[in-house]
This record gives structure tokens, sequence and C-alpha cells, in this order.
């Protein structure tokens, strides 16, 4: 005769209990106790055996630094700091090696670029030396007489090769937010913006090359005029000089 | 922190009190270790297994719920399953206690309150180690060890339904000496 089902989950409750049920029977047994209060008040009184068989052992006390590494595991300890934190004579001589090393290599940087901009300055100056030489010994060199209030100084013209060199001496110095405006003169009184340029401050003189993308022949004139700093699309400030070709 | 009971110490460590953890830490890192050592059988493997049960009292302390049993139960309930995931990782063979244990504290410690629990759980102990060896075999593999009926009935080599039998036996054999 067949066995009563409730006979055989009930069998099974002590190794439900334990843990020890494999896992179809425990499935099975599990959806039987959700119908069966007599099998769940018998799997409660084996469940209090089972959690109190983990009581049953004899006590066994761990090794006492285990309390210890668990302190450092808790948030104070992770929290806390170290004590002060304070530099050692190695870690100060080199945080003084690093900043030395630093401040020397910002000291040259800075000398430098002081240098590069010294040696842009002479080798433009250099040029437009060269250049006013080159026009002074040239035979068809047009020379004009610039003498103004303002300023007085020479233009060197020579049409056919495009090129015009200003001399200007004693310029008057000028604040950071402006500068001087070259312009060609058309026959018809348009100015073509020729370039911008700064007094020389270490030289008595100040000269400035021009090699022109347009013929001169286009132009009647040259003239300079003190404009903001970047210059202008055309003339709005004081004339510096004007000289007709 | 040492005049509050187990549930008072348990909420306080939800709420990150750490003299609570360590007053519960005090009060059951014995038990815990014995659990673990139970189960590992190798005190190294015991201490790491005792520890993450602590940290995961620490981390899990929130979740404790009181109509589900008593604080120590969780908690040894946490050592239990922390020392088997520690078996299975290292899909160490099962390995059976000595029941002549010189080390057990329980055989020295002499017994002045027959109605405490203490003595209750002595009772117990001494229960489990006066079952027959294969009674006791299978309650240590099955609880101690986490293996199934199946899995006993392949590492002793008996017919599965001996197992059953012999499992069902032993435990309402401790059951009649537990309502004693």
């Amino acid at each position: 005769m067949p066995r009563n089902p409730h006979a055989l989950f009930r069998e099974n409750i002590p190794a439900y209990a334990l843990g020890a049920l494999d896992a179809n029977d425990s499935t099975a047994l599990a959806a039987h106790l959700k119908s069966c209060a007599s099998c769940r008040d018998e799997l409660a009184a084996y469940q209090i055996l089972s959690d109190n068989l983990l009581m049953a052992i004899p006590p066994q006390n761990p090794p006492a630094a285990l309390r210890q590494r668990l302190k450092t595991k808790l948030p104070s300890a992770r929290k806390a700091p170290n004590g002060p934190w304070t530099w050692s004579f190695v870690q100060s001589a080199l945080a003084i090696g690093f900043v030395a090393l630093l401040l020397l290599n910002i000291f040259t940087l800075f000398l430098m670029q002081s240098f590069q901009r010294q040696q842009a300055r002479l080798s433009n100056q250099l040029q437009s030396e060269q250049t006013a030489m080159a026009l002074l010994s040239y035979p068809d060199t047009q020379t004009l007489l610039i003498n103004s209030q303002e300023v007085t100084g020479t233009v060197l013209l020579e049409k056919d090769r495009n090129t015009v060199v200003i001399i200007l001496w004693n310029l008057s110095p000028i604040a950071d937010n402006q500068t001087y405006q070259i312009w060609l003169i058309s026959p018809d009184g348009d100015r073509t913006s020729a370039g911008l340029f700064r007094p020389q401050a270490d030289q008595p003189f100040t000269s400035i090359p021009i090699f022109s993308k347009q013929a001169l022949s286009d132009f009647r004139g040259i003239g300079a005029t003190l404009e903001p700093l970047g210059g202008s699309s055309h003339p709005t400030g004081l004339r510096l000089f004007s000289v007709d070709f | 922190m040492v005049n509050l009971d187990d549930a008072e110490l348990v909420a306080q460590v939800a709420l990150g009190n750490e003299q609570a953890f360590l007053a519960l830490f005090d009060r059951y890192a014995s038990r815990v270790h014995a659990v673990t050592l139970r189960v590992l059988h190798d005190p190294m493997l015991a201490e790491e297994a005792t520890q993450d049960t602590f940290v995961k009292l620490w981390s899990r302390a929130h979740l404790f719920s009181s109509k589900r049993g008593s604080p120590l139960v969780w908690l040894l309930t946490i050592a239990r399953r922390t020392a088997l995931d520690q078996v299975r990782l290292e899909a160490r063979r099962p390995i059976l206690s000595d029941s002549n244990d010189p080390d057990d504290m329980w055989q020295t410690i002499p017994d002045g309150d027959t109605l405490s629990e203490e003595s209750r759980w002595r009772a117990l102990y001494f229960a489990v180690q006066t079952l027959s060896t294969e009674h006791r075999q299978v309650i240590e593999l099955a609880y101690y060890q986490g293996l199934s009926q199946s899995e006993i009935a392949e590492t002793l080599g008996w017919p599965l339904g001996t197992v059953k039998t012999r499992l069902r036996a032993a435990m309402e054999q401790l059951r009649r000496e537990w309502n004693r």
C-alpha cells in the first residue's frame, strides 16, 4: 500500500531543518509546508533544535590579535589620522631642492624669452638698417625728407622694388595701448595700412622697412598716425607725418 | 554598553556604534570562533571566517529582526554560513570531528546551574557526542560540513535510504534530549 504523501513529507522535516535535504525534496516540502500547519509546527520544533546545535559547541577563544584587527576595520580607525604629519630631514631637503629647481627653471625660461625678444628686435633692426643701406646705395632710390611738427626723418623709396624704409629721429614714446600705423595714400586720398610700429627705446632713431605687395606706383604718398593698439581700418588718431612721393 | 541586552547592542551597531560592536565581539567571539573552527578544522581559516562574520555583523546589523530569532542565533548562523562558504571555496573534503577532543572547554567547566541555557547547550553537546558513530557522522556532515543527504551517501558510501533513516533517527534522539 502506497504511503501517505504527508507522512513522506514529515519524514523529511529533520533533514530540512538541518539544510541537508536535496534540492528537489526541499522544493516539494517547502510547497507542502504552505498548506500543512502540523508540518509547520513540526519544522518549528526541529528548527529550534537546529539553532541550538550551533550553541552546543564548546566556546573557543579566537587569537587576541583578532579584536585589534577588527578595530582597525571600523570607520573611526580608518578616518583617524596617524598623528600630525611631520617632514623628515630627507623629505624637507627634497622639497627645498624641488622648489629651488622649479624657481631656477622659471627664471631660466624668463631669461630665454627675454633674450628671444631682444634677438628678434635686433634682427628686425638689422634687417631694417640693411634695407636702408641697400636703398641708399641703389642709384634709383628716392630720398624724401620728413619734417612735421611731431617728428623729423627720411623716407627711402624704391618704387621698382616696392620697397620703402622710413627712418624717424627722436620719436616720442607712446602708451602701451597705442601704436603707430603707416598708411600708403592713393591718388584719390584712400589710405591702405602698410604696417604697425613702436618707437625703438634704445636707439635715437627708429627705422621701419616696408615691402609693399601692391605697386608703390599706385600710391601718391605715405604717412603715419597714432592709433589704438592693434591698429585701425582707417586713420583715426594724431597724424605723425605725411610725405608725397 | 555591558548593561545592554544583545538586541539593544545589535540596534546600536546598526546605528554605527563601535563600542556596541566591540561589546558584542567580547560577548560572543568565543562562540563564533567555536562554530567556524568546528566547520573548518583549521585555526587560521577559522580566524579568518570569525573576522568575516563580525565584519558582516557590522555591515548587516540593520537587517537583523528579532522576529526570526535571537541575535546570538543570527550571528552564529552567519558564522556557519561564512565558514561553509570557505569550505566550498576551497573545495575541501569533508572532515569529521574527533569526538574525544581534549581541548573542549565544556569537559572541564563545572555545571552550576542545570536550568540555565548554558547547561542545556552543554547537555545537547554531550547528547551529540553520545550518539552512535553512524548517527553522529550524518549530523556532522549535514550540519557542520553543509552536505546534502545525497552527498553524505556518496561520501560515506552508504545507500541514500540509510542516510535518511540515520539522520532522522539522530535528530529524533537529539530532540528528545533537548526537550527532556
